[in-house]
């Protein structure tokens, strides 16, 4: 007779956290936070549910973080600083984020600005999943963009690292830099190669960087060159939130400006226990994770 | 090649872009295809277009049942983007105030999951059809012609020498009782006669002239002929399903339209139908009626659930609107979930507790909780000794159980409540109970409330009786809790563990289950078993506790509508009459053969359940009760869905046998390819419905399908009226043709027509509009949107003086209707739902039963033996009670379980490439890595896959190839060791996936969506019938999860 696992919530943080220093396939991505100011005046409470951190309003969560993004466009540019967390106890793994980033952006195959790692960690019966979604972490301190010969991929003011398709040589160095293994270069291809009729779900153009790329006019499309995840750069400047946070049917997703401490993001990352992959990396990621 | 959908796109436009695949990746290194020629100025006129509300078309998904709501963005009039619909609450929680403007919620996207995000690979794959086209060779040898729609309506009508081997028989000649009047009288005579009340003789005598009408004279109650017309329907939904009924039931005359239930999860509906049925008496009869076939627990209060062979993140009915409602409450509040499943679903993975049960063995486990509870007084005897509904107000509860209530027992086994009128207090039609030892009659509704003994087990009168709670606690006893354990194959102290948090959070915890439970041949018996932990703690109706959902506004017109097409708007209806091919809903012993061929009958009968698809196709074979003449197939693949459905190829290839198969649907299915005549279909995307809501949602809600892109089918003109192909198409030409009633001219009541498919939905969309205070009319600025929106469709397809005359010329119930479309359907606004806390607002308010009197009172037709009245644990059984020895796995025998990816969908998602290919491009056999040493297996290598019922694990498509059932191993920790399982969304041999010949041309299959194999044609057969997979004898659930299998190495 078997002997089933008694997998308490308090158990599955401890392994979490257990076989991320065990250097299991995703381990060595994580490390884990600390506070580094030592004139701190409160005592995170990382028991606070995220309802409680916003005054008991948690229900409208995505119109209020929606709110946020408009609040921050009629700030200037380069007071915003765009930044998300993903809540991996809530991730359940659906892939919804990913498919709805590869319709909303038009990706080819082999481009996946929001994959989602899967894992699962345990011997039988004492067997768990585990999930992380992962896009660019718009780092404050990009590695991606130093190594770029021409200057075509840089951070932008609002934090958002971008690869301009008009200067990109398609050199891939930015991929090679890049710590996440997140960037992803187009070759051009498309969901219907091989199919005896084109099909139409390839012809739309995707609106990256508030412009229309066409995949059918090389001269317009982003074919040729490197390609990451913009935060949805062109929803964001029309008052709307990323793809990827949208359709999350788990709810895991919160964005914002970070550098308004009324936003459900700066709270969230401030007050929770949140983590960034890859910390030593000096990378400064703005894509956190709440665990 | 014009035949196939070419998406406007020419052929020279196709080279090229083959052309990229090399050239262009070369190009690029270059460096020089980066010029652009945009200003900085140019750039800033950038307008996000496809966001605006003037591009929005709210409908609802179909990649799957939940068909939750969506907000299609159109691109240049092409399907741009799918999100979810924030107007919806299964979209968006909490969803937007309905009468939040279209501009408004344009700003907002709700949630879908990675399917429907999917969906516009589904519109736009380019091996749709949109062409009728008529088989060439034989059948299944997937070469055709196209050929005119109209032409195609004329053959399949009137028959004839139609593929040169031979006459056929057009539908003319089966739909021969066209006569309202007369079918009315033959259908109350043939019931009289098959009740053994009517003579043959006077019969015969009465309907001299119309003997010939009938299948079988000598058999009256098996129905005319028109029977022998099939409609056999995949997923369909609601509206396109009332339509579908009023086609072959009110103008066909044929009792035979079916749904596909019985591969999904039926048993799980008549198990909570039966329970919940109520018990009605009119007119001094009383009968069990009513019953509500699907409650969910109310994740946003509860406490603990624990979730039997299905989860809130995967499949379920669905996981878009229960996921979040977990999540959040999982963080945020204090609730917990256990889930018994012998795969680690990704809800198991969040869950507390993971209970890797043995397949099919779930009663056992309920059983055990079941003993744990009852001998620790831990069920709610607040709850369970209320009697009637006076003595639930007086303790606040809002519904009863007959747990007080006394059963007869006969021979051991309990077969009826015990009335009144059997001992002399009463009527026959109300209830007994004790109350401190003397037998009391109760009445369910009556004033005074009656508190009964819960333990009862005596002889009133010579009368052997118990409690329903007394057959309840023996029936737990009956085992002790190790050997309820050993069945199940986990741990005592994890049943008692759960067994005392299920009780530890008074009615904030619930079971719930889904298909995982059901899908075995006891999937009924744990059905009910499973709702029994429900009842002990009396949790239905409480917030946090099991509830029956917010309910819709009905679209059938039957409360108040301003079209009631469920009773009325049918003039000229046929009254079908006999058993359906399927014999559900029907009972043998009130049959002529059963008086002719008494036990065993030579299948089973189903008298509580309906849509046993798995049965369709293998009784017409049997012919029994008889056989079919014309199969029309719609948006379903039979042979690939059902367990072992391949069985049903040979059939289905021979026109000897089913003479004359046509399908509909949007593309060459596994099943349609051995059509005669396939007539394309519009998508989910291009056509109307009005799908229901799952429990789970707490709000009432009324969705609604539109086109949201013009259809890419043929135009066709039926009768003045252009219209798409579609099934809609079909059924209006073949009315037209053969003048049939409820289509056409005058196919209302008030005269007016049903000559397009806006004629139908429009009036279904106004009911939802009118209902209980109606909707406000839309605004000029709405109505404005709403026509812009449309701007992409030819006139034939949108136009508002159509809209106008589809609902009579009602103006201001247009606007109505607009509001409502703006909207994609009704729905109520969000705080409302709780507003009856500590109660769910929507509630059953009904009786539950431990002793469900009306199956305990039915027999299996191949025994002759009774069902038991109480949920039980039943070993795996073959239709004729003979024991499978399933249970047991010997030697290096492994159980086959399936399950569904969360991307997948049962028969459609392959050509979904986002998905299938990008997240999971094969299909993998997942076995837990001790089982893989023990088979000498290593991670990825391919195995074949056998069964008992398919030794070579092949299946012989009929056409000189035959499919391998192979997968790459993949060795995972969590699955129970002994169990090994696959998802259902691959191993395609149509879909797009093999060649075919259309016209002479050559269209090649994708290989992508041929790759690796569906786990179905393995699935155990039954081999007391031998062409149809192991069923539920009540239920009518096919089995999915028995199976033996033996993998080998290739």
């Amino acid at each position: 007779m078997d002997t089933p696992k008694k997998n308490s919530r308090r158990e599955f943080l401890t392994k979490f956290s257990v076989a991320a220093l065990a250097g299991a396939t995703l381990s060595p991505l994580f490390s884990k936070e600390q506070d580094t100011e030592s004139d701190a005046v409160e005592v995170r409470n990382f028991t606070e549910s995220i309802e409680s951190l916003l005054g008991g309003d948690y229900t409208n969560i995505k119109l209020k973080m929606q709110d946020d993004v408009r609040r921050a466009l009629k700030k200037p540019v380069d007071q915003r600083r765009w930044g998300m967390a993903i809540d991996l106890r809530k991730c359940v793994g659906c892939n919804a984020c990913t498919v709805a980033c590869i319709s909303e952006n038009a990706l080819p195959p082999g481009v996946v600005y929001r994959p989602v790692i899967k894992e699962e960690i345990g011997t039988y019966p004492n067997v768990s999943k585990r999930n992380l979604p992962k896009p660019c972490m718009h780092c404050e301190e990009p590695p991606c963009t130093e190594v770029c010969p021409v200057g075509a991929t840089y951070k932008r003011k609002d934090g958002i690292v971008v690869v301009d398709y008009e200067t990109c040589i398609g050199c891939r160095y930015c991929m090679t830099a890049c710590p996440y293994e997140h960037r992803m270069f187009d070759f051009g291809e498309k969901y219907g190669d091989g199919l005896p009729f084109p099909a139409k779900y390839d012809e739309r153009p995707s609106f990256e960087y508030e412009k229309e790329w066409k995949r059918d006019k090389p001269e317009e499309s982003p074919i040729g060159n490197v390609r990451k995840c913009t935060f949805c750069l062109h929803r964001l400047e029309e008052g709307l939130l990323p793809q990827c946070l949208t359709t999350c049917i788990a709810g895991a997703n919160y964005f914002g400006d970070l550098n308004d401490p009324d936003s459900v993001i700066a709270k969230i990352v401030s007050r929770l226990n949140v983590t960034v992959l890859k910390k030593e990396m000096g990378t400064k990621p703005k894509v956190y994770y709440i665990i | 090649m014009k035949n196939i959908k070419e998406n406007t796109i020419s052929r020279r436009n196709f080279v090229k872009s083959v052309a990229l695949v090399g050239a262009v990746s070369g190009a690029s290194f270059s460096g020089f295809s980066i010029l652009n020629a945009m200003t900085p100025e140019e750039r800033k006129k950038f307008v996000y277009e496809i966001q605006k509300p003037e591009h929005a078309i709210y409908s609802a998904c179909l990649q799957c049942h939940n068909a939750c709501t969506i907000k299609g963005k159109t691109y240049k009039g092409v399907l741009g983007k799918i999100d979810g619909n924030p107007y919806g609450p299964q979209t968006m929680l909490p969803h937007i105030d309905y009468k939040s403007s279209s501009t408004s919620a344009a700003a907002v996207d709700g949630k879908v999951c990675p399917k429907g995000q999917a969906g516009i690979q589904t519109e736009y794959d380019p091996y749709r059809i949109k062409k009728v086209l008529k088989r060439k060779g034989k059948r299944g040898e997937n070469k055709w012609e196209t050929i005119d729609f109209n032409k195609a309506i004329d053959e399949i009508v009137n028959g004839g020498n139609l593929f040169g081997e031979g006459n056929v028989k057009g539908l003319k000649d089966v739909l021969v009782l066209r006569d309202a009047a007369l079918s009315k009288k033959m259908a109350d005579d043939a019931k009289k006669f098959g009740e053994g009340k009517l003579p043959l003789n006077s019969f015969k005598a009465k309907y001299r002239a119309h003997l010939n009408k009938l299948i079988d004279p000598d058999h009256p109650d098996l129905g005319p002929k028109n029977n022998k017309f099939v409609m056999m329907c995949g997923r369909i939904e609601h509206g396109r399903k009332e339509l579908g009924k009023r086609f072959t039931h009110g103008a066909a005359g044929s009792s035979n339209f079916f749904e596909h239930t019985s591969i999904c999860e039926q048993s799980h509906h008549i198990g909570y139908k039966e329970v919940t049925n109520q018990w009605v008496v009119k007119d001094g009869k009383g009968k069990w009626t009513g019953g509500k076939t699907h409650l969910k627990p109310d994740f946003l209060h509860s406490e603990f659930v624990i979730f039997f062979g299905t989860g809130a993140f995967e499949a379920n009915f669905g996981k878009t609107s229960m996921a979040q409602k977990v999540t959040d409450s999982l963080i945020e509040r204090n609730f917990k979930m256990a889930v018994v499943d012998p795969r680690m679903s990704q809800t198991a993975a969040k869950a507390n507790w993971w209970v890797p049960v043995r397949p099919s063995t779930d009663a056992a486990f309920a059983w055990g909780m079941i003993r744990w509870i009852i001998e620790n007084e831990r069920f709610d005897m607040n709850h369970l000794g209320n009697s009637n509904y006076a003595a639930a107000r007086a303790k606040k509860e809002t519904t009863i159980t007959d747990a007080t209530l006394l059963v007869k027992i006969e021979n051991g086994h309990p077969v009826a409540f015990l009335r009144p009128d059997e001992i002399g207090i009463g009527k026959k039609t109300d209830f007994v109970t004790m109350v401190k030892g003397k037998p009391v009659s109760v009445d369910l509704h009556g004033s005074r409330p009656v508190y009964g003994d819960l333990l009862t087990d005596t002889t009133i009168r010579g009368i052997r009786v118990k409690s329903a709670f007394q057959l309840i606690v023996d029936e737990a006893m009956s085992k002790p809790l190790v050997e309820w354990a050993r069945i199940c194959g986990i741990n005592v102290n994890l049943i008692i563990e759960l067994a005392r948090e299920f009780t530890s959070h008074g009615k904030k915890a619930g079971v719930e289950f889904y298909r995982g439970p059901v899908q075995h041949t006891n999937g009924y018996y744990n059905a009910v078993s499973l709702i029994y932990l429900n009842m002990l703690i009396g949790n239905t109706d409480w917030l946090g506790g099991m509830q029956k959902g917010g309910g819709h506004w009905h679209e059938d017109g039957s409360h108040h509508g301003v079209f009631d097409v469920k009773k009325k708007n049918h003039p000229g209806k046929l009254t079908s009459f006999g058993p359906p091919v399927t014999r559900e809903k029907s009972r043998y012993e009130k049959t002529s053969l059963f008086r002719e061929q008494g036990y065993p009958a030579k299948r089973n009968w189903y008298p509580h359940s309906g849509n046993i698809y798995q049965e369709v196709l293998a009784s017409g074979e049997d012919g029994y009760p008889y056989g079919i003449d014309f199969l029309f197939l719609h948006k379903g693949t039979p042979l690939l869905s059902m367990p072992g459905g391949n069985r049903a190829i040979e059939y289905v290839s021979n026109p000897k046998k089913l003479p004359l198969f046509i399908a509909c649907d949007i593309i060459i299915g596994e099943s349609s390819m051995y059509a005669d005549y396939i007539f394309p279909d519009t998508t989910y995307m291009e056509r109307w419905g009005t799908p229901h809501t799952t429990p789970d949602v707490a709000h009432k809600a009324s969705k609604v399908r539109q086109p949201i892109v013009p259809s890419l089918t043929d135009m066709v003109t039926i009768n003045g009226e252009k219209m798409p192909i579609n099934l809609e198409a079909v059924y209006i030409a073949i009315a037209d043709r053969l003048g049939l009633s409820g289509f056409g001219e005058n196919a209302f009541d008030n005269g007016l027509a049903l000559k397009r498919p806006e004629d139908w939905y429009l009036k279904l969309v106004a009911n939802i509009a009118v209902e209980s205070g109606g909707v406000p009319e839309a605004s000029d600025k709405e109505i404005e949107i709403f026509t812009r929106a449309r701007s992409h469709f030819p006139k034939e397809y949108f136009s508002l003086r159509r809209y106008l005359q589809a609902l009579g010329g009602d103006e201001k119930l247009l606007k109505k209707v607009i509001y409502v479309l703006n909207r994609g359907g009704r729905f109520e606004d969000y705080a409302s739902a709780f507003a009856a806390a500590p109660y769910n607002k929507g509630q059953l308010k009904g009786f539950l039963k431990f002793f469900v009197e009306h199956v305990a009172q039915s027999k299996n037709a191949m025994t002759g033996k009774n069902y038991s009245g109480i949920g039980i644990y039943e070993p795996i059984r073959q239709m004729d009670g003979k024991k499978t020895g399933f249970e047991k796995l010997e030697g290096n025998e492994l159980r086959m379980s399936t399950f569904k990816e969360v991307f997948g969908g049962q028969s459609r998602t392959i050509g979904n490439y986002w998905t299938q290919l990008s997240l999971n491009p094969e299909n993998v056999l997942y076995i837990n890595a001790r089982d893989a040493q023990r088979f000498d297996v290593k991670e990825g290598e391919w195995v074949t896959i056998k069964s008992s019922s398919n030794p070579k694990g092949q299946i012989d498509l009929n056409n000189g190839h035959i499919v391998q059932v192979k997968a790459r191993a993949r060795l995972i920790q969590g699955i129970r060791p002994g169990t090994v399982t696959m998802s259902w969304h691959f191993g395609h041999w149509a879909y797009g996936s093999s060649d075919v010949e259309i016209d002479g041309t050559i269209i090649p299959g994708d290989e992508r969506r041929k790759d690796s194999a569906c786990p179905n044609p393995v699935l155990a057969i039954d081999n007391s019938l031998k062409n149809m997979c192991l069923t539920d004898p009540i239920g009518g659930s096919s089995s999915y999860f028995d199976t033996k299998v033996t993998i080998s190495k290739i």
